[in-house]
């Protein structure tokens, strides 16, 4: 699995750098696949409630058949509901790889995976009964393999199969349960969406608005111009020669055929297990880089800060046992996904996984200044982990003093406040692109800290002229240069900063009056 | 003015969307072909009551005379339901030779059947047989109920005749010891002939087009 897992990650980065040379990773659609997915039922909602007033479970073919053929609206909302549902199927099963590859799967976000699964499921049952809905060629097809799959299990007391053998018309009440199903599935799907982002604080549920209408703009397009195919209306005496088959919901449906329903019942009931089994699978001890946070009850000030920042509700404020007025916060390591976020919101630097609190950082930034002699440097770039290597290495080739930190969320204010003060011309923060941190927030609070006064702020004796925030993005090298150039050119226009010795800290948040000294 | 790197950018992104969607259209409704041309289809398909194959009994009156009124069943039968063989010959080629039952765990629900078979295009001489496997079981007792004038008196006034009706009917509900057909059809090329059974006509019948209601 770890080796899939590698193989995994080699794909998507390539992948991500091929959609971020395109579209910039602004709106990089394949950062974005679970908004997508998510956007794409919104839409199948809306067509659909318009598609099933003109739907009739007594001539399901002759109604679908009406709406195809009506040029204005029906032909193209149908299109765009069949898109919809195969853009859903595509984007969840990109937003699934993505999460495998990252190893965003397991511990505190199984609970994200197995749900999404379900409702991935869910939205792919879905589809294949808005098929049937319709009743043609593949309709019909797929209904009779469905069919055949299912009464091999004990569940009907007469085959399902002999609806579909033509000795007798196929009864109404199948098209009303199909259409009864076909409604329900996103019924169930809205419950395992909401298990989904149950743990995670903010969610983000839509892409960002130009992605969104572009998306859907482009698939109202190809509606009209290519309106998705109908087939002959079924009929039990007819083969066919061909069959208008969506390969996007039913690739299996040519290779099932050939198969035992023994056969394709065991390979489901495989793929299933291994799908379910994945957070189990790519588990890691929870020590070293991936230990939960942990908080100092010492320095915690009860500022409710940290709860406020992470994106996992992982962190809660509780009476303390001491004699202090104040609470304290609270780490539940079963929440925790150790992306140390909390870390960057501390002022006291009270809180963080082992070894990437705000004084592991400030620690680790003091060792990189002896050794590197980052006196006289110009600028210094303070990169993300996820930073591709290849733009580290092209910014120490231009001169620039790097720093690497596990991520820019992650880091604390007082690090940038430290190289600053120790005399480097700038300090340039290089972060993932922010709908692709792995941490969720990371840039987001971030630029927070350092521009708008969040918790634990910038300093106002750092000059913010001197700080930059960037984002490094595989497949765009030249928009780190540029952001390194652009940064460059706006502080040579600056006069030579004094270096200011050692720095010392505030190390309390605003809105709490108690200060601890820095140690 | 729009510098050129940034249309080009916007070119190639605006071409790979619309390859993307192209891609996704096409993927959407991919003319599949599940047959091999010139292949038809024979389909057999009924669904219907097995017989019962019984050893029946006459209930002595001394016998009755033990049970409540309302359980007093002049003929108790014990058995099974018969199975079937079913041979499919295509021109004298043997198509299916299996061995049908009831549904259910203990086979006592109705045969269902449902077979479907390549057929090669053209005319074609078709046997299909459904017989029965066992042989028939001891109903004499059937042919003669005992008579129990005095428990067919009131509320159960009629029984042994209303016994002996409803075995009838479920003797003639049930798929004959033997179905035959033996004919000549026509397989035209991508067309399907299903073979079913008529309960009321309690035979095989062909049909290549929906049934018309009755």
């Amino acid at each position: 699995m770890r080796i899939l897992e590698r193989g995994a990650r080699r794909v998507l980065t390539a992948l991500d750098a091929t959609a971020t040379r395109l579209y910039g990773w602004a709106w990089n659609p394949v950062h974005q696949t679970g908004t997508v997915a998510m956007a794409m039922l919104a839409v199948l909602i809306v067509t659909g409630l318009y598609l099933v007033m003109f739907y009739r479970v007594g001539s399901p073919a002759a109604s679908v058949a009406r709406l195809a053929a009506d040029p204005w609206l029906g032909s193209w909302v149908r299109s765009l509901h069949r898109y919809a549902s195969d853009l859903f199927v595509v984007a969840a099963a990109v937003h699934a790889f993505r999460m495998f590859a990252q190893s965003r799967s397991w511990g505190p976000r199984a609970v994200a995976w197995l749900s999404g699964l379900v409702a991935f499921a869910a939205g792919v049952a879905c589809a294949w009964t808005g098929f049937v809905m319709a009743w043609d060629t593949f309709g019909e097809r797929l209904a009779r393999e469905g069919s055949r799959l299912l009464d091999v299990l004990p569940i009907f007391s007469e085959p399902l199969s002999r609806i579909f053998a033509g000795d007798g018309p196929v009864p109404s009440a199948f098209f009303f349960v199909n259409l009864f199903v076909h409604i329900a599935l996103p019924l169930g799907m809205a419950v395992a969406l909401w298990l989904h982002v149950s743990r995670v604080a903010r969610p983000v549920l839509l892409p960002p608005k130009r992605l969104l209408w572009g998306i859907i703009g482009t698939l109202t397009a190809a509606s009209v111009v290519l309106p998705a195919p109908l087939g002959e209306p079924a009929n039990a005496f007819a083969l066919g020669r061909t069959t208008p088959t969506d390969l996007i919901v039913a690739w299996w449906l040519p290779l099932s055929e050939r198969l035992t329903a023994g056969e394709v019942w065991g390979a489901m009931i495989v793929i299933a297990l291994v799908a379910v089994s994945v957070p189990r699978v790519m588990r890691r001890p929870r020590e070293g880089r991936l230990a939960p946070s942990v908080v100092d009850p010492r320095l915690c000030t009860g500022c409710n800060q940290c709860p406020q920042d992470c994106p996992w509700e992982a962190i809660t404020m509780v009476p303390r046992e001491d004699d202090r007025p104040t609470l304290l916060a609270q780490v539940d390591p079963e929440r925790c996904v150790s992306c140390g976020l909390c870390a960057g919101s501390c002022a006291p630097m009270g809180v963080g996984p082992p070894g990437r609190s705000g004084r592991d950082q400030l620690a680790a930034a003091r060792s990189a200044l002896d050794v590197g002699r980052v006196d006289g440097l110009p600028i210094v770039a303070i990169c993300c982990e996820q930073v591709p290597r290849g733009h580290a290495a092209e910014l120490r080739g231009r001169g620039v003093f790097v720093h690497s930190v596990s991520c820019v969320g992650n880091l604390h204010s007082s690090v940038i406040e430290l190289f600053v003060r120790q005399g480097a011309t700038g300090v340039i923060v290089f972060g993932c692109p922010p709908r692709d941190c792995v941490s969720r927030e990371g840039p987001k609070w971030l630029h927070e800290r350092v521009f708008n006064d969040r918790e634990a702020e910038l300093q106002p004796r750092v000059d913010r002229r001197r700080v930059r925030i960037a984002t490094a993005a595989p497949g765009d090298q030249a928009g780190t240069v540029a952001a390194l150039g652009s940064f460059a050119r706006e502080l040579a226009a600056l006069e030579r900063p004094d270096r200011a010795g050692s720095a010392t800290f505030e190390l309390a948040c605003d809105a709490v009056a108690s200060a601890e000294p820095a140690s | 003015m729009i510098e050129p790197r940034r249309f080009l950018r916007w070119t190639w992104a605006t071409v790979a969307s619309v390859a993307a969607v192209f891609v996704l259209t096409l993927a959407s409704g991919a003319a599949v072909s599940y047959h091999r041309a010139g292949e038809a289809r024979l389909r057999l398909s009924w669904s219907a009551r097995p017989e019962r194959i019984e050893s029946c009994r006459a209930v002595s009156r001394e016998q009755l005379e033990r049970e409540e009124e309302h359980m007093r069943q002049r003929v108790e039968c014990e058995g099974r339901f018969a199975t079937y063989a079913l041979r499919v010959e295509a021109d004298g080629r043997r198509v299916i030779e299996s061995v049908v039952r009831g549904a259910g765990l203990r086979h006592d629900r109705p045969v269902y059947l449902l077979r479907d078979f390549a057929i090669p295009s053209g005319v074609r001489h078709v046997r299909v047989v459904f017989a029965r496997r066992e042989r028939k079981g001891d109903e004499a007792a059937l042919a003669t109920p005992a008579p129990g004038a005095e428990s067919d008196t009131g509320l159960f006034a009629g029984r042994a005749e209303r016994e002996a009706v409803e075995r009838a009917r479920r003797r003639r509900a049930a798929i004959p010891a033997t179905l035959v057909l033996d004919t000549v059809m026509t397989f035209a090329p991508g067309r399907v002939i299903v073979i079913t059974f008529d309960a009321e006509r309690r035979a095989l019948e062909v049909l290549d087009q929906p049934r018309q209601p009755r």
